[in-house]
């Protein structure tokens, strides 16, 4: 008899994101296989698993960067079809990359705002950029994420440490209402301070209502910053686990083993050696 | 002292710095060497030579702060008024037309050098420098190496390049600040500008936040073409004359005057006020030599001097800057 199952995600709506059966091949090469995957609004999903395993080829499938060979991708309920990343950020599909996130050079405003810049206008006209409303606007972020030794806006990206970035990219991205956050390797390189700072924003991106995938290595930040966590082996699905229904040992024993600790329901890989 | 060490800092940062300070110390050498380089006719001879050097380097500065060089910009400047000449002398097809026409053949070889940088991933140093020799050999094969000369008056070279009053102040100066201040706005206070300085950097962060890299590098190239061109006609109107040979040597002068000015060589940072100064500096070191009766030919080696210090002076304040934290804001 199977016992009832109370879906936690009942009465939200469709998930954010869904993944139906998605293939992905390059070539000969099968790097995704009937994957069916789920985000939902407030909640981190983090993606765990070994290099090549799969993880970034599904992450740009949601982003758009690929088109899957088969199967079926929705975006808040809707079939979609991404042609480029571009239309996958039209529908508030937002990626932060590591090292891609601000360009160290430029003034932390004119960071905020690129793509997205705010104009004065002049009737229906926009006349010129509105600078000190970008800076304004910036400087209050900036504060509201603790990031208080900054003077101005004006000043360099270059200034903050590499979780002040992070955090920085992931607010701008919340700021621009985006609904679905994508993190590749957020705290690779950081410290345990700058690591819990970005852990913070990812938690006020959450509690926005946005969903989060997040990508990682390491698996004790993924049990710290996650609700739900998905291991990825094989270009498949091997696992996907509620945190604290999994301990730490069994994460790093599916990964380290590439198969299910205990015998699970999902089929084994056909050449899956230990 | 907070504030002192404020406006020091403001000083400092201020990218046009270095080519203010090298004005100010060559006028203070060449005045105290000559007793009259401050006077009007001095001051509009510098402006004379300054203008078109500061009309090209600002199309270069812009191009060089989106993180592209151009190398072909003095071989364009010789090009598109012979290739104009032609037009007239030749053909004799009107002012007007001719002009736009030669522009629009600019804003072609612009264009070029811009799909060849951005589409196929060439870097821009050599792919201009290939327009470069392609565009000076055209201009020998196409004169013989003689100049083109039109003395019919007409209302488009008075617009261009007519010299107002007594002093000999040029209408090309005027078309120097015209086009600075259009060119400082538009880097400044608009979404392109900002754009500009952002696909100066790495370019996967514009690419990922929906910035058009390839496209707005390709227009900086086809501007900083146009502007090298109009800067040679401006030239040909002024001396009624189009000489395939002046500019050869000072190819690079505008570039020069690009650094001079506080432009990085890196991308992202750069100011339109400075190269504007960046080129007055060169009218001024010009002017100056020839007025204390120094050799022509020290003119260039004293370039290369200034170029190097500047270059120098520019990356320390960067490197002091960061080190400090505080002289780190730009633009």
């Amino acid at each position: 008899m199977r016992p009832t199952i109370v879906d936690p995600h009942e009465g939200k709506g469709p998930p954010l994101i869904e993944l139906a059966g998605v293939s992905m091949e390059f070539g000969q090469l099968r790097a995704l296989e009937d994957v069916d995957f789920q985000l939902w609004s407030g909640e981190v999903v983090a993606l765990l698993g070994d290099n090549g395993a799969g993880k970034s080829t599904l992450v740009k499938i949601i982003t758009g960067y690929h088109e899957p060979t088969r199967g079926e991708v929705r975006a808040m309920g809707r079939r979609v079809r991404f042609k480029s990343p571009a239309e996958a950020r039209g529908l508030g599909i937002e990626t932060v990359y590591q090292d891609l996130a601000l360009i160290e050079e430029l003034s932390l405003w004119r960071n905020f705002f690129l793509g997205k810049e705010l104009h004065k206008k002049v009737g229906p006209v926009s006349f010129s950029l509105h600078r000190r409303e970008m800076q304004r606007r910036c400087e209050e972020e900036l504060k509201r994420i603790g990031i208080t030794r900054i003077r101005s806006a004006d000043q360099r990206v270059s200034l903050l440490s590499g979780g002040e970035r992070q955090s920085l990219a992931i607010t701008r991205a919340v700021y621009f209402g985006a609904k679905v956050l994508l993190l590749d390797e957020p705290t690779a390189a950081l410290s345990v301070r700058e690591t819990e700072r970005v852990f913070q924003a990812i938690q006020h991106a959450r509690d926005q209502g946005l969903g989060i995938v997040y990508i990682d290595h390491n698996v004790e930040h993924v049990y710290r910053a996650a609700d739900r966590i998905v291991v990825v082996e094989r270009g498949r699905i091997i696992g996907s686990y509620v945190r604290g229904e999994v301990g730490i040992e069994e994460l790093v024993g599916l990964l380290t083993r590439g198969e299910p600790h205990e015998l699970s329901l999902l089929p084994a890989t056909a050449d899956g050696q230990s | 002292m907070k504030h002192f060490s404020d406006i020091v800092s403001k000083l400092l940062q201020a990218r046009a710095f270095g080519a203010v300070a090298a004005m100010v110390i060559l006028a203070a050498v060449f005045q105290t060497m000559s007793g009259n380089f401050l006077t009007s006719s001095e001051l509009a001879g510098i402006a004379q030579v300054a203008a078109p050097l500061g009309i090209m380097g600002v199309g270069v500065a812009f191009l060089m702060i989106s993180g592209e060089f151009d190398l072909s910009v003095g071989a364009m400047y010789v090009f598109v008024p012979i290739l104009m000449g032609l037009l007239l002398t030749k053909l004799f097809w009107g002012v007007w037309p001719a002009f736009f026409a030669a522009l629009a053949v600019a804003a072609i070889i612009g264009l070029g050098n811009g799909i060849i940088t951005t589409h196929f991933g060439i870097p821009s140093f050599i792919a201009t420098l290939g327009t470069y020799f392609i565009l000076t050999g055209v201009t020998f094969m196409v004169t013989g190496g003689y100049s083109i000369d039109y003395f019919h008056p007409n209302a488009l070279f008075t617009m261009l390049g007519a010299t107002i009053g007594t002093e000999g102040l040029t209408v090309p100066f005027l078309w120097m600040l015209a086009i600075g201040g259009i060119f400082w706005f538009v880097l400044n206070h608009t979404r392109y500008g900002n754009w500009t300085f952002a696909v100066g950097g790495r370019t996967g962060v514009s690419r990922a936040l929906g910035v058009p890299v390839r496209r707005v590098k390709t227009i900086n190239f086809v501007l900083c073409a146009v502007l090298a061109g109009f800067a040679g006609c401006t030239t040909f109107a002024n001396l009624s004359s189009a000489q395939p040979s002046e500019g050869s040597s000072d190819t690079l002068l505008a570039i020069v005057a690009a650094v001079l000015g506080g432009t990085s060589l890196f991308g992202v940072e750069g100011s339109i006020a400075g190269t504007v100064f960046g080129a007055l500096v060169l009218g001024a070191l010009e002017t100056g030599l020839v007025l204390v009766g120094a050799p022509g030919t020290l003119y260039q080696a004293m370039i290369g001097g200034i170029l190097i210090v500047a270059v120098i002076m520019s990356i320390r304040f960067v490197s002091v800057g960061s080190l400090l934290g505080r002289f780190g804001a730009s633009r």
